[in-house]
């Protein structure tokens, strides 16, 4: 039987997870009120359409972020993979090989990450800082510092298409979350996934293999950061060398934003999306709202300072959770 | 022993092998070239050393530079300040921008990076705001003798470097302050029950933490001649690299003021190096992120009953 009482905690501890949700809702219902172009069905799926690129990093970023670690390297694992599927399809691949191939490089990326961490115990941040310094360099000197243009329609779908109404990247966005839930919540690996997140010396004790997990991590979120690279190159039909730069810290304003601690194993995808959207839909209102862009950096900060404050104390009651396990 | 001073035999080495490879290198003129190179970087990791010794991180410094360069050289050029109120108050600037994030972190609670990366993009954003997107030139030569003038052969720009350093080793080794803050890099939990006040103690290394950057930032300033409104962009990542390449631990507790120098005379050596023997400069940075990730791998192996339990 449930008292009163302990409704009233269960009830509390929804209000608190939710309590970014509340604020991503009334971020909008201001927005709407502010401008009337706002709530309209163009602007939504404009609004999901920006959000896919740093979504789909995001996704990679928040698996990494669950077991204690960071990755500084999607910015230049992206521009890297997409300079060279540009170049193999200027140079006649066919589209969906050379697809692959920067999914490859991106994986490859990933997997030299993890195996600097887990097997040379390197720090993740002075890892993957490293990762993101000699792949920009790579990419610059591949393409000698300029663009590639003039890619294949086929190719070009990836980024520009439709499905009926809606954009092709925004389905590879909620493919991606969607798998990605499905993996964290309902399979055993995601159950163990959070686990060596939360205690990597217990996880290992309880026979988790530790290392291959974080290895397979750092390797899917460099296949996420290649994926995003191949739609941002479809979209504008051009790879440059200095892509993404910045992104690493979008993504991972978004992850933290969403709920997930750095100290890893608790936050999740759920989250993350909302804090992609959330960050997406400031820029628009800033957009809508004609404020000149430079505020927007100003805005940008202050108010993920402010959600992350909002947010605070459930995050103060996860930390004693754990400490009194 | 030797641990201790991993950081300064890869700085002789490395120096060593430059030396055999390009006659040029050893020439005093290109020794204090690095030097003056170094020198911001090294000021900025000085300053973020302060907040990764209590196991804290600070993204903020890149836009804080901009910002007290930007703000230093338009009251200077545009409202007639003179030069040393000027500075002044880019300085204080800095140092409120370094307890803010203290402020967030302490009282807020929240992770340093977020704390920090917040103050970046607001820091940025108010440099382009104050700039309107445009460098601001014409400044006086009181303000560009700090970065680009020399006393006697020595340029001004490493003497600032040398008495910072030393003023960083005598604040960590021989104060009661320093200790603490080793203390709450340790255990911040034991260092409350010792009855260090962690709160003030982590707010005022992120001042100070503020205050190397906005020094930094006019230093960077009076170097270039102009206030660019993008100055900076990077450093901070720059300034992490060069901690933690000078042996400094990322986690806290461990490290010294020289820590940082040297690793910044290390990148800067190599990219001097690389320079002199005309490598392009996008394979510098291939190479760049190599030596970075083999440094702190040589440092972890060497007391690796300190690196992370998994």
């Amino acid at each position: 039987m449930i008292d009163r009482g302990s409704l009233a905690i269960v009830f509390a501890a929804r209000m608190r997870r939710s309590g970014l949700l509340l604020a991503f809702l009334a971020l909008c219902v201001v927005l709407s009120i502010l401008s009337n172009r706002f709530l309209t069905l163009p602007n939504a799926l404009n609004i999901l359409r920006q959000s896919s690129i740093n979504g789909i990093i995001a996704a990679g970023m928040t698996l990494v972020i669950l077991t204690a670690g960071i990755d500084l390297s999607v910015g230049s694992v992206l521009a890297l993979s997409s300079v060279i599927t540009a170049q193999l399809l200027v140079s006649g691949l066919p589209p969906l090989m050379a697809f692959f191939s920067g999914l490859f490089v991106g994986a490859l990326l990933g997997l030299f990450n993890g195996i600097l961490v887990t097997l040379f115990s390197l720090p993740p941040f002075v890892a993957t800082l490293g990762t993101m310094t000699f792949a920009r360099g790579l990419a610059l000197s591949f393409t000698q510092g300029k663009p590639i243009t003039g890619l294949p329609e086929s190719f070009r779908v990836l980024g520009t298409g439709f499905v009926g109404p809606i954009p092709v990247p925004v389905i590879i966005v909620l493919a991606v979350f969607l798998i990605g839930m499905f993996f964290l919540n309902l399979t055993s690996q995601g159950e163990q996934l959070y686990a060596l997140g939360n205690n990597p010396v217990a996880a290992r004790f309880t026979g988790i293999l530790v290392k291959l997990y974080i290895i397979v991590v750092y390797s899917v979120a460099g296949v996420l950061a290649a994926l995003a690279g191949q739609i941002l190159i479809a979209r504008l039909d051009s790879a440059q060398p200095v892509m993404g730069m910045g992104y690493e810290l979008d993504a991972i304003a978004a992850v933290v934003v969403g709920g997930s601690n750095f100290n890893g194993g608790s936050g999740g995808l759920a989250g993350t999306l909302i804090g992609v959207l959330f960050i997406v839909v400031i820029n628009n209102g800033l957009n809508l709202l004609n404020i000149p862009s430079f505020w927007g950096q100003v805005v940008k900060g202050v108010v993920i300072a402010m959600a992350l404050l909002f947010n605070r104390v459930s995050v103060q009651e996860r930390k004693i959770d754990r400490e009194s396990v | 022993m030797i641990q201790r001073y991993n950081s300064v035999l890869i700085l002789i080495g490395l120096y060593l092998v430059l030396a055999v490879i390009s006659p040029l290198f050893f020439r005093m003129q290109n020794l204090v070239n690095i030097f003056m190179q170094s020198s911001i970087t090294a000021i900025v990791a000085l300053g973020l050393s302060l907040p990764i010794l209590t196991g804290g991180i600070d993204l903020s410094v890149s836009s804080t530079a901009a910002l007290a360069g930007a703000i230093s050289a338009g009251l200077i050029v545009r409202s007639g300040w003179s030069v040393f109120s000027a500075i002044g108050l880019a300085l204080l600037i800095g140092i409120g921008i370094g307890a803010l994030i203290g402020l967030l972190v302490v009282l807020g609670r929240l992770p340093p990076f977020v704390a920090s990366l917040s103050l970046m993009a607001v820091g940025r954003g108010l440099t382009l705001i104050y700039t309107e997107g445009k460098p601001i030139s014409g400044l006086p030569a009181g303000y560009i003798a700090l970065g680009s003038g020399s006393s006697g052969s020595i340029p001004n720009l490493v003497i600032l470097l040398l008495i910072l350093t030393f003023m960083t080793h005598v604040l960590l080794s021989r104060t009661r302050y320093g200790h603490h803050i080793y203390a709450i890099g340790g255990s911040a939990d034991v260092a409350r029950l010792a009855g260090i006040p962690v709160g003030r103690i982590t707010i005022s290394v992120y001042a100070l933490s503020g205050f190397a950057a906005a020094f930094s930032g006019v230093l960077l300033t009076a170097r270039l001649w102009s206030a660019q409104p993008t100055a900076g962009t990077g450093l901070e990542l720059e300034a992490i690299a060069a901690v933690v390449i000078g042996g400094n631990s990322l986690m806290g507790g461990y490290g010294n003021a020289f820590g940082p120098v040297i690793g910044a005379l290390i990148m800067g050596g190599i990219g001097n190096g690389l320079n002199l023997l005309k490598i392009p400069s996008y394979i510098q940075q291939v190479v760049r992120g190599l030596v970075l990730i083999v440094a702190v791998m040589a440092d972890f192996r060497s007391h690796r009953n300190n690196a992370a339990a998994i």
